[in-house]
Parts: C-alpha cells; sequence; structure tokens
C-alpha cells in the first residue's frame, strides 16, 4: 500500500482486503492487513461501521467477522471513478 | 391603475427557457452526485453539489424577481413591487451567496475547520441579504458577490490544489460565479437591456447561452466519471 493515502483510498483498501478473503475476516488480521495503527485503524473501522460499508457478523462459535454490505461492494465498484471526477474537479 | 399592455414575448420566452434548462442543469449536477457523495460522504463533493443544488434555487428566485421588475412595465398584471421584490431580493441573496461560498469552498475545505467555513458562509450570506432587503436594492448583493468572487479566486489559487495553473476545472467556476454575477446584473432596470436597446436583448441572450454552455460542460464532465 502507498505510504501517504488519502481518507478514501485507505477505506478503499480496507474494504479490498475484506473482499479478497472472501468477503469474511477476523479483525485482528485485518488490522495487520490495513498498515495502520491501532488508533488509526479503530477510526477507520468505527466510520466503516456507522456509514454501513461493513457488517459484523458472529458465528455459532461466538467469533466476530467482519463482511462487505452491499453498499461496501458498491464503493470498491465506484472508488475508481469517485476518486477520478474528485480529482478532476479538484475537490 | 391601468397599465398599457405591453407584452414582449422575446424577453418573456428567452427569460423563462433560460431559467428553465439554468436551473434543470444545476438539478442534475446535484443528482448526479448524489451516489458518490452517499457511499463517501466526502465533504468536498459535499459543497460541490450543494453548490448547484444552491445556483438552480438562485436561478429560479432571479426569474421571479424579474418578473416583479418587468410586471407593471411588460405585463398587463402588477406584482406589488414594493411587498414582495425585497422578500426576493433577501431570498436571492442569500441562497446565491451561500451558493458562491459553497464552490469556493469545495477548493479549499481541506485548510480550513468545517465550523470556520460554516460560520462565514452563512454570516456573509445572512448580513448581505438582509442589508439588500433594507436597501431594496439587488445590487447590493451583485456589488458584494463581485468582491466575494475576487477573495474566492484569491483563496482557490493560495490554498486550493499544489498547482498554481489555471486548470479548466477552476475556470469552469470562476465563469460560473461571474456569469451568476452577469445574470444578476442584467435584470436590472439599468442593465444592458435599458443600456444598449435592442442590442442589450441580445448581450442578456448571449451571456444567457455561454451560462447554459457552462452548465453544460460541467455536467457533462460530471457524466464522463460518475455514469
Amino acid at each position: 500500500m502507498n505510504k501517504k493515502r488519502d481518507r478514501l483510498a485507505v477505506i478503499y483498501d480496507i474494504l479490498d482486503i475484506i473482499r479478497n478473503h472472501h468477503n469474511s475476516m477476523k479483525l485482528t488480521p485485518l488490522l495487520r492487513s490495513a498498515n495502520l495503527s491501532s488508533n488509526s485503524f479503530s477510526d477507520y473501522y468505527t466510520e466503516l461501521i456507522s456509514k454501513e460499508l461493513v457488517k459484523e457478523i458472529v458465528d455459532s462459535d461466538g467469533h466476530k467477522y467482519v463482511t462487505l454490505t452491499d453498499k461496501g461492494f458498491k464503493y470498491l465498484e465506484k472508488y475508481k471513478l469517485i476518486s477520478g471526477f474528485i480529482e478532476e474537479f479538484e475537490l | 391603475m391601468a397599465h398599457p399592455f405591453m407584452f414582449e414575448p422575446v424577453i418573456f420566452i428567452t427569460e423563462i427557457a433560460f431559467t428553465i434548462i439554468s436551473a434543470v442543469l444545476c438539478f442534475m449536477i446535484f443528482s448526479k452526485t448524489k451516489e458518490s457523495y452517499n457511499l463517501t460522504k466526502h465533504d468536498g463533493i459535499k459543497y460541490f453539489r450543494d453548490a448547484f443544488l444552491l445556483f438552480g434555487l438562485s436561478y429560479i428566485l432571479r426569474f421571479i424577481l424579474e418578473l416583479i421588475f418587468l410586471s407593471g412595465e411588460t405585463f398587463e398584471f402588477i406584482i406589488p413591487r414594493e411587498m414582495f421584490a425585497p422578500l426576493f431580493i433577501l431570498g436571492v441573496g442569500y441562497v446565491s451567496t451561500l451558493g458562491l461560498w459553497y464552490l469556493i469552498f469545495s477548493s479549499i475545505w481541506k485548510r480550513f475547520s468545517k465550523k470556520s467555513l460554516m460560520i462565514t458562509g452563512h454570516a456573509t450570506a445572512i448580513i448581505l441579504s438582509v442589508a439588500s432587503f433594507f436597501l431594496h436594492s439587488h445590487l447590493i448583493i451583485l456589488y458584494a458577490q463581485f468582491i466575494l468572487l475576487i477573495i474566492g479566486v484569491i483563496l482557490i489559487f493560495r490554498t486550493g490544489t499544489k498547482t498554481k495553473k489555471i486548470s479548466q476545472t477552476k475556470i469552469l467556476y470562476m465563469l460560473t460565479s461571474f456569469l451568476w454575477l452577469i445574470n444578476l446584473f442584467i435584470i436590472d432596470k439599468q442593465g444592458p437591456p435599458r443600456i444598449f436597446g435592442m442590442w442589450g436583448l441580445w448581450i442578456k441572450i448571449f451571456f444567457q447561452i455561454v451560462s447554459i454552455v457552462v452548465f453544460f460542460v460541467i455536467y457533462n464532465k460530471i457524466s464522463h466519471w460518475l455514469k
């Protein structure tokens, strides 16, 4: 991952990691893969939950997993176009 | 008091067509950016789309204000100017000033706190609109927004982006703002139609066509990214 990532790129990277893990991932490996400090990851994770880009699911053994919502998939699909729009319009 | 019937269909048709096309294009820009804002909650997108929503409303209010100005001179009917004009001047002043600010904010929001931007935008819009309301003159809005436009251009070039070169987008932003001021000026009694006679009407139509082209170019550029 790039050293300097803007907020939208960080969100994209986190969502992409989850998608590449068959859309189901535990929090600790996600934190490791996201390449963020735990404080920073916690902020982003709260944001992802509040924006309904991801949701938590608990399996029958009580393990907590993170999975993408439809909105999360949509974000991944549209990210490059939205980034292009932001860049073009200097927003 | 009876007024002679002096309906000028060219003025009325061009005005109503211009207002509808401009407002629709502005609302289409607002609508086109809805999904990208909902997905990202990006502040730049928010200011950008809100600016066009406000411009759309401004053009509608401007049309109503012009109708009030024209009534009694152009039409058979008279809208009580003394009563309604200040109210619409108040509305145009507030909505358009905020629209201009939001367009500026969309480029500079990263350098300032959200709170300071909101206070600046709303406070300026309230002061300006209230002043024009009490002075019964939309020209106050025009002069103040011209100063605002200069401040905006300075801010965008000094704090907006790393590159100082004039991009096509910056030109479009400046044109959108500048053309709003022109379109506000030309509804005035002392505007081009009164100064230049019949040529004034063509000057007015020219600027209206340019405004529509600018909105269309912006919408087209957005459509390229946000299909």
